[in-house]
């Protein structure tokens, strides 16, 4: 009995810790509550990693993603669905207002169904574009997948992500990548804006592209959707306020079939297990806060001149002291905080501004621990008075934003803080002429007191 | 089991080979750039075995044309997808444009500047056009570098305007100031001249005694005539020569005031003596 209590509560802190860093209610919306068992390990491993699952369908009236003005959920995940809307209770309107309420929402899309009217209102909001009439296949006949795919060419084999450009931290693909491939059946392309806000994690092969199975099965119309990079397969948007939504382009990449389906290259000679699971893994926990979250534990700066107090944030500066600016940053990895490392081509900047910057400079680590570590820098602040901020304003793909503002006065040079005028060299001589003057006044008024004439007979004339 | 399990494979493999036997490829394909208008249109044969080997220059009235029969295992026949891809080879973006294929397997595309996307319009370095030929099926695909293509612009015509995207990362470093700091000339000069003043304090002494040794002599009869009030004032004019350094190197105007009204006073009194004194002498000649 006691080892059963014990187990339970082993089990018990083990689930607690393992918990995405804001929130653990998760909203599953499904056609048919009975389809989860498709999906039954993509699922299970959600619920392993500590969240509270509810499952409910779009034609549920007790459905509502707010309650009394605050979110329900934290997290949604939406899988396709047959209707053509999602009712009243998840409006286009009604997402992004949870996206502003900073809920996060993972979509997963299918070319076999329909996107729902509010889903395709609510990402082309954020600039995201789906296929005209909601349907789209994405082929590539040169990366499909032999076994299943040998005719219709629509399950892809993508290799794993890889960093999105230099100095961007690749959360997505395993540690030690091995050519292992991603199995992309039934996928829809999405187009995106130009937003900064927008990242691809999955893009299309070059020779990849998207065609309406319905219209366009013998011969490709004029209007091409796109082709090639152009099409993002996975694609995330993260808010300004951090809230993040996902587009998987293939909802069945996610199901028990695919999670550990073997799958075979056009050229490749043996059968190999595809890396779904591993990936939904990584892309859902992005979604849902487990990963790529940084947190700013502690701020301070002071001054650094010999001889000067060293209190911490003090109010007020004056122009051109030495200062030293540390900030402390955790980074959330699944189930704990530690120690945040900017990627190799990355840096963290710090900007001392007013209006604009006058100083942006890069923070390098002095200090690092198991749970954070501390950046920071010296510098000199600018010969300008005025209400300045120490500003670290740090938006990088796939970490959530970290702005902070600490402002300070910096005021002008007492009268008495200007250097003396005999430290100055090129002082010296009005100095010595100071001197001289002075010495010959002291000589004038002498003679003058005390003198008299050589010959007495001549006496005023020659004074 | 250990059996199949290696068997399966090699059967797919077979099949595989079997299969990738027949492949898409192209022929009598024609490419001609230049407007409708001038006949001066350049023409070009090519198929899948002998391609382009010449930069095609592609002129802003130009019209860029490629007719060409897709062949899958060596029969004309319709692909699924024809596309010809220019590419920037610098940011490896990159615009596809379609094919408008027939049953025959004749297919056929026009580009024109106006059809290009301005990153492409702009580009410096010949672009790569890429044909793929493809379908549905077990055929291999044709997907390979066909030639490249210069955009030659109108020398006359405003550029196209294009402003990269705003991308998060990385910011350039700010070092602002606005003025360096004043800097002193060379100590060295300093120094020379510091001395030159110094040295004028002696050269002023010693000239004025050449100047003047035949007129007047040195005289301590006045000081020895009331040595209180000419001790006093002359201590008094060195006095406020002191409180003048003091306020130099520590004092501050509250502490020189008070201090400044006292040797005031104190000159104008012993002053007052003293220099009654002096003007008596001066009457009586001795001065």
């Amino acid at each position: 009995m006691t080892s059963l209590t014990s187990f339970l509560l082993l089990l018990f802190t083990a689930v607690a810790q393992a918990i995405s860093s804001s929130g653990s209610r998760l909203l599953v919306v499904l056609e048919d509550v009975a389809e989860k068992a498709h999906y039954s390990k993509f699922l299970g491993d959600l619920e392993g990693r500590g969240f509270e699952v509810t499952y409910e369908t779009p034609k549920s009236e007790s459905l509502s993603l707010f309650h009394l003005g605050e979110r329900s959920y934290d997290h949604i995940l939406f899988f396709p669905t047959k209707a053509k809307g999602l009712g009243p209770n998840l409006t286009a309107n009604l997402l992004l207002k949870f996206i502003d309420a900073q809920g996060n929402i993972l979509l997963a899309l299918s070319a076999q169904k329909q996107a729902p009217t509010a889903i395709v209102a609510a990402l082309s909001e954020l600039d995201i574009h789906l296929p005209s009439e909601r349907t789209g296949l994405v082929v590539d006949h040169f990366n499909y997948d032999v076994t299943s795919a040998d005719e219709k060419h629509d399950v892809l084999l993508l290799p794993t992500p890889g960093a999105l450009r230099p100095g961007v931290k690749d959360f997505f693909s395993p540690a030690t990548p091995n050519d292992e491939v991603i199995a992309f059946p039934q996928a829809i392309g999405q187009v995106l804006g130009n937003g900064a806000l927008l990242t691809p994690i999955l893009r299309a092969p070059a020779t990849a592209y998207s065609y309406n199975p319905k219209e366009e099965s013998e011969v490709l119309g004029d209007d091409l959707f796109a082709a090639g990079k152009q099409l993002s397969l996975v694609t995330t948007v993260q808010a300004r306020n951090s809230a993040r939504l996902t587009v998987i382009g293939s909802a069945d990449m996610l199901s028990d079939k695919w999670f550990d389906a073997k799958v075979q290259k056009v050229d490749g000679k043996a059968a190999i297990a595809t890396v779904n699971r591993e990936f939904a893994k990584r892309v859902s926990g992005w979604t849902f806060n487990e990963i790529g979250v940084l947190k700013v534990n502690s701020i301070e700066h002071h001054l650094n001149e010999e001889g000067q107090g060293n209190q911490s944030n003090p109010k007020i500066y004056r122009i051109k002291n030495d200062v030293t600016y540390s900030i402390s940053l955790s980074e959330y990895e699944w189930d704990h905080w530690a120690a945040f490392k900017v990627p190799a081509e990355d840096d963290l900047q710090l900007e001392f501004s007013m209006l604009s910057p006058f100083h942006r400079l890069s923070l390098k680590p002095t200090v690092s621990s198991e749970e954070s570590t501390t950046y920071s820098t010296n510098f000199k602040l600018p010969d300008q008075h005025g209400i300045f901020n120490f500003k670290i304003n740090h938006k990088r793909p796939f970490l959530n934003n970290i702005e902070e503002k600490n402002t300070v006065s910096v005021r002008h040079f007492a009268h008495d803080e200007w250097p003396r005028s005999y430290a100055i060299s090129g002082a010296w001589p009005w100095i010595s002429g100071i001197g001289a003057t002075v010495t010959g006044w002291l000589f004038f008024v002498a003679i003058w007191l005390y003198s008299k004439p050589a010959g007495k007979g001549e006496s005023k004339k020659n004074r | 089991m250990r059996f199949l399990r290696s068997f399966v494979p090699s059967l797919l493999l077979a099949a595989g080979a079997a299969q990738a036997a027949s492949s898409w490829g192209f022929d009598d394909a024609t490419l001609s750039v230049g407007s409708k208008k001038a006949d001066s249109s350049v023409k070009e044969k090519f198929s899948d075995k002998s391609l382009p080997k010449k930069t095609v220059d592609f002129g802003n009235t130009d019209t860029l044309k490629i007719i060409l029969t897709a062949k899958e295992g060596g029969k004309a026949k319709r692909p699924h997808q024809a596309f010809l891809t220019l590419q920037e080879t610098e940011t490896g973006l990159e615009a596809p444009f379609v094919f408008t294929t027939k049953e025959s397997g004749k297919a056929t595309v026009d580009i024109k500047h106006s059809d290009l996307p301005v990153q492409l319009l702009k580009s410096t370095k010949p672009l790569k056009a890429t044909l793929t030929l493809a379908s549905f099926g077990s055929s291999t695909g044709y997907n390979n570098r066909i030639f490249d293509v210069e955009i030659r612009k109108d020398p006359l015509a405003v550029p196209p305007v294009y402003e990269k995207p705003m991308r998060y990362g990385k910011r350039e470093e700010i070092h602002h100031i606005f003025k360096d700091d004043p800097k002193s000339p060379p100590k060295v000069i300093s120094l020379v001249f510091t001395l030159a003043v110094a040295a004028m304090v002696p050269v002023l002494l010693i000239g004025v005694y050449f100047c003047s040794r035949r007129q007047r002599c040195p005289s301590a009869q006045g000081f020895l005539e009331c040595p209180v009030s000419h001790g006093i004032f002359y201590g008094s004019i060195i006095g406020m020569e002191f409180v003048f350094y003091m306020y130099y190197s520590s004092w501050n105007l509250f502490q020189v005031l008070p201090v400044i009204g006292v040797v005031g006073v104190t000159s104008l009194l012993s002053g007052s003596k003293a220099l009654g004194e002096v003007q008596r002498r001066r009457l009586a000649g001795e001065r």
